[in-house]
């Protein structure tokens, strides 16, 4: 093999690193299960093991691999580029669902690891090629296909409708956005003849469109619906690949396109586009912490946590066409995910520990099991955190930029309602303990699976929050050399 | 031949069995889906000399996935027969008059040009885009059934799609990869589900 063979074949590993640990999962965790490593009852530990490893490995493979031109491959017209964004989000998202494997274990482990894995496969992979119609047709694709798998073979007609919702969903999607290229590509055609539609117009239809499939994605009111029953029916690491993660990497992609569009046009965007955005935030966060404070079933009130931060991105996107150059709209993508994938920590512990889901049966659990109260403690910590670091004193100030104050008040009282849904759930821990929660056997505080779940609940939270500056730490691991990169796509 | 005097009996075939796709059941449901979908695709890649691997890999796509969600014994010859008489097929269509004229009122309106920049235009792409997207878009918003919403998609999407191609031409690699996948993602799913809706609510 030349030398130049090693160096593509070098490239080719690192570009499509997680896509390989995914891949590799496939004969391995069926390996690990099998009678030669073991008994048949201890299948499902071996198996959750071994995906908890591979989503590890996965992990710092996506940081030792880097986004750097070592790790851009082309073979003639296709070039995979991984970009930051992309492996920042297999960094943290290994370590995550990493941890949520090993805390939930049960018969799926292994099933669930390798949801994780291809999740973040198809994430790297989306980011890390141009522009365009492909990388969101990737990611709404692998969204519906990763609802599938985790939904399983169970004949359960709640989650088989969950999925079959997911599935309208995105066939509605690929048509808006094969709707919204076809108008993007008009535009510089635009100004040949008078008789065609203006760019003006056609750059408030592109941005409407493409914000539609933004909102229906991440499941903005008034498109909750799906991402409720999402998590009230799918496993936990489904529905946070699914309902949060996936949705994050595409905000990331839609974002920047609406930071290129609305920097590619010199008036303002018309069409009531941004009005629109910051009244359908508000209406989002403030339907999200409302619901979740009136909810009974944990999985619904993690549903509507999780809505609660699509207002969040909604908010971003309108202030992304307002001010294209603001990079704070873009960094609340990733904090929410790890702020809901807390809850989802919070709630795993919960249900394996006292297998309920009704709040009101769950009350005095804080009382007996100090180490999942210590989780919520640190989600909640994260979720007032990450708006005040982003949106109140970060790169865009809702006060000055909102204009008006009724989207200021919204957003307070938003971020409020939010805080006190968190606060709801440890307050319901402390009550007087229920029959069923004075049942159950307390864990040890000090155990040591209780010690790994706060310290990675605590190191999650750090990072949610801005209190460990990890973000800017992994942009520098991962930061392409100044002089040898070639940016091949503008994905920030 | 010219391929472009093909667009024609094409584009009707398009429009024809996208109707019959999403208002008939089993058999003609998914025998008329296939045609669709391959008309759509013919229309949408315009094969001159040699075949394009993203056609090639389109109508793989559709073809490997529709094969596999097709429920058992559907293929029965004497059934298939009786099924697909012309008779039975105008039956469906006159059952379901709203779905007929959307197909006919999509391929008018395809006549009228947009107002985009469209230089490279074809007008009958363009007609069966459009009524494909008008036949496709009310069952995929509101069936009922997991089935039918997965062939509604996969009409509503051809007709995206043949819209686009009227205008900027043929998807690039990449986007015409995740598409094909799009599509057998969108078959499978609703077969996977449909199953286990059926025997979840069977219990």
């Amino acid at each position: 093999m030349s030398e130049a063979e090693t160096l593509q074949m070098l490239s080719a590993l690192r570009a499509f690193s997680p896509l390989l640990f995914a891949l590799l999962s496939l004969p391995v965790i069926p390996l690990v299960r099998s009678n030669r490593f073991g008994s048949r009852s201890d299948a499902h530990v071996r198996g959750g093991s071994a995906a908890v490893l591979l989503l590890l490995a996965s992990s710092v493979a996506a940081l030792l691999a880097g986004s750097g031109y070592a790790s851009t491959l082309s073979v003639g017209l296709i070039t995979v580029d991984p970009s930051e964004p992309g492996r920042l989000l297999v960094t943290l998202g290994g370590a995550v669902f990493a941890l949520i494997v090993t805390v939930g274990q049960g018969r799926r482990a292994g099933a669930m690891g390798q949801v994780a894995l291809f999740g973040l496969a198809i994430i790297d992979i989306s980011l890390a090629i141009p522009i365009g119609l492909a990388p969101i047709v990737i990611l709404l694709v692998g969204s519906a296909s990763l609802s599938a798998l985790a939904a399983g073979n169970k004949e359960d007609a709640q989650r088989a409708r969950a999925v079959f919702r997911d599935l309208r969903t995105v066939g509605v999607l690929l048509t808006v956005i094969v709707v919204a290229e076809l108008l993007r590509s008009a535009i510089p055609l635009s100004a040949t003849d008078p008789a065609y539609a203006t760019t003006s117009s056609l750059t408030a239809g592109v941005a409407m469109t493409l914000s539609l499939v933004l909102l229906g994605m991440i499941g903005a009111f008034p498109f909750h619906h799906r991402l409720v029953r999402i998590f009230e029916s799918l496993p936990i690491v489904g529905s946070l690949m699914v309902g949060v993660w996936i949705p994050a990497a595409l905000s990331l992609i839609i974002l920047n396109e609406l930071s290129l569009l609305s920097s590619s046009v010199s008036e303002p965007i018309g069409g009531a586009v941004v009005t629109t955005l910051f009244f359908t935030g508000i209406v989002t966060l403030l339907f999200g912490g409302f619901s979740a404070l009136l909810h009974d079933d944990v999985g619904e009130v993690l549903g509507f946590l999780a809505v609660g931060n699509a207002g969040w991105l909604t908010l971003g996107a309108a202030a992304t066409l307002l001010h294209p150059s603001a990079v704070g709209p873009l960094l609340v993508a990733l904090p929410g995910a790890l702020v809901i994938s807390l809850f989802g920590l919070w709630r795993i512990s919960i249900r394996r520990h006292y297998e309920l889901t009704s709040l009101q049966e769950l009350s005095g659990w804080a009382r007996r099991t100090q180490a999942i109260g210590v989780v919520l403690i640190c989600a909640a910590a994260a979720q007032t955190a990450v708006p005040v670091r982003e949106f109140f004193s970060g790169g865009f100030s809702i006060a000055d930029d909102g204009g008006s104050p009724f989207i200021t008040v919204g957003a307070l009282f938003g971020a409020g309602s939010l805080a006190a849904a968190a606060i709801r759930l440890f307050l319901v821990g402390l009550a007087q303990e229920s029959r069923d929660v004075h049942r159950t056997h307390a864990g040890k505080i000090l155990s040591p699976a209780a010690i790994w779940l706060m310290a990675g609940a605590i190191l999650i939270s750090g990072v949610a929050g801005g209190f460990i500056n990890i973000e800017a730490a992994a942009s520098g691991l991962l930061r392409p050399d100044a002089v040898e990169s070639v940016p091949q796509n503008s994905t920030p | 031949m010219s391929p472009l005097s093909l667009e024609l009996p094409l584009a009707l075939v398009a429009a024809l069995s996208g109707a019959l796709a999403v208002t008939s059941a089993r058999r003609a449901a998914w025998i008329a889906l296939v045609l669709m979908a391959t008309a759509a695709a013919l229309l949408e890649f315009r094969p001159s000399d040699s075949l394009s691997p993203a056609l090639l890999l389109r109508l793989t796509a559709i073809f490997g996935a529709t094969l596999y969600a097709l429920p058992p014994g559907l293929l029965a010859w004497r059934a298939l027969v009786h099924d697909l008489q012309p008779r039975r097929l105008l039956a469906t269509l006159a059952e379901h008059p709203v779905v007929a004229v959307s197909a006919v009122t999509g391929l008018i309106l395809g006549t009228i040009p947009l107002a985009l920049p469209i230089e490279g235009s074809s007008v009958l792409l363009r007609g069966a885009g459009v009524a494909l997207l008008l036949i496709g878009l009310p069952p995929l918003l509101t069936s009922r059934y997991v089935e039918a919403t997965a062939r509604a998609a996969v009409v509503t999407l051809s007709g995206a799609l043949l819209l686009r191609a009227s205008i900027l031409g043929a998807l690039d690699l990449f986007s015409s990869i995740a598409m094909a996948a799009s599509f057998a993602v969108l078959l499978l799913i609703g077969a996977a589900v449909a199953g286990q809706l059926t025997k979840a609510e069977g219990q």
